[in-house]
């Protein structure tokens, strides 16, 4: 299938995709990669939590537990359940989301990997909204870099509620890591996570959130078993809108079929 | 306001699509057969696009893997699949059968 071909594909898919399920979840700090691995069945907790010692910002916590399979070569859905705990409160289930990978283009192919993403969240409260959120994931491959192989990827993710209790903000996630691939086990980054809370106003409305800091990622291969891959990584707080410190954290296990 | 979401979704799209570019890549050639890779060994050329396509002559799936090329594929029984790699530095670069990881084999980089 040509690249212009897949293009056109995944847009009807994620439109069909995205129309056919729903509701509200949250994957703050989940690097999202466009290379889909084809009959592997993935079962991934992704966890944060926060850490600063002003009033009513320590201790904000986020899991979810997701179920994907790779269906194509180009198309992996993916079912997650998240769990959120605001400061000082008991974790709630906060709704289901349907997710979609979209690979566009043979890994290695074009200068840039280019995907898609795609999800539609459905909210597990009557007060919370549905919501839609898509956008390009990119990754690019530098190898060489002082004798070091990098491997560098970038998620960029406009999000828009939808039916009941919907606003009409136009709220944007930016999401960027780069790492040494150093070994299979030990690959060390940098990642930076920001998000504004509306393209509207220009992404200069109050309480845009950034923040940096270190990651490591690593698998290990199980061969016939499958295979185990983490991230770990901890964030610091770039501006006074977000929390001084917040741990993140992937665990995953795969298996093709 | 209502035309935002079906204006970025377009917008997103187009990104993901436009950026990448076509690199060109040169052709070789991979076979899989009683879970052995042949050739064993294959020889490209340094700071090249290398295009590998892996044909897989035995009658159970297999999946082409590499940790050092981070490459990841799986092939049907019968079936053949293209690999891109490089360019890459001066090297050995080992590539398995990840359900049979006995079978193994080298890209050489000169």
């Amino acid at each position: 299938m040509r690249g212009i071909d897949r293009i056109i594909v995944a847009a009807a898919l994620g439109c069909v995709a995205s129309a056919g399920l729903g509701r509200a979840a949250r994957a703050d700090f989940e690097m999202r990669y466009p290379i889909i691995d084809y009959r592997e069945l993935e079962f991934e907790h992704n966890g944060s939590t926060s850490f600063d010692n002003r009033g009513g910002r320590n201790n904000n916590q986020s899991y979810t537990y997701e179920l994907g399979y790779g269906l194509f070569p180009w198309w992996e859905p993916e079912i997650e359940l998240p769990y959120n705990a605001a400061p000082g409160q008991n974790s709630q289930f906060s709704g289901a989301t349907f997710e979609n990978t979209f690979q566009l283009a043979e890994q290695g192919k074009y200068w840039l990997d280019p995907g898609f993403f795609a999800q539609y969240s459905h909210a597990a409260s009557r007060a919370g909204a549905d919501q839609l959120s898509f956008g390009p994931t990119l990754q690019k491959e530098v190898n060489g870099v002082l004798g070091i192989d990098t491997l560098h990827t970038l998620n960029l993710f406009v999000s828009k509620q939808i039916g009941r209790n919907r606003n009409d903000a136009t709220p944007v996630a930016l999401a960027w890591q780069s790492r040494l691939r150093l070994n299979p086990l030990f690959e060390p980054g940098l990642e930076y996570y920001g998000n504004f809370n509306n393209i509207a106003d220009r992404l200069a409305v109050t309480g845009p959130t950034h923040r940096a800091g270190p990651v490591i990622v690593g698998a290990f291969n199980l061969y016939g078993y499958g295979k185990i891959k983490y991230e770990a990584g901890y964030l610091f707080g770039l501006n006074n809108a977000t929390e001084r410190g917040t741990a993140r954290w992937r665990l995953e296990y795969e298996k093709s079929f | 306001m209502n035309r935002h979401p079906l204006a970025l979704f377009l917008l997103a799209l187009c990104l993901a699509g436009t950026v990448a570019r076509p690199a060109a890549a040169q052709d070789y050639v991979l076979s899989l057969k009683d879970n052995k890779f042949q050739p064993a060994e294959i020889e490209i050329p340094a700071d090249r696009k290398v295009a590998l396509t892996v044909k897989n002559l035995d009658p159970t799936v297999a999946e082409f893997e590499s940790t050092d090329l981070n490459r990841e594929k799986v092939v049907t029984a019968g079936g053949q699949i293209t690999i891109y790699v490089g360019p890459l530095q001066a090297g050995r670069y080992e590539f398995f059968n990840d359900f049979h990881p006995e079978a193994r084999g080298h890209i050489v980089v000169k």
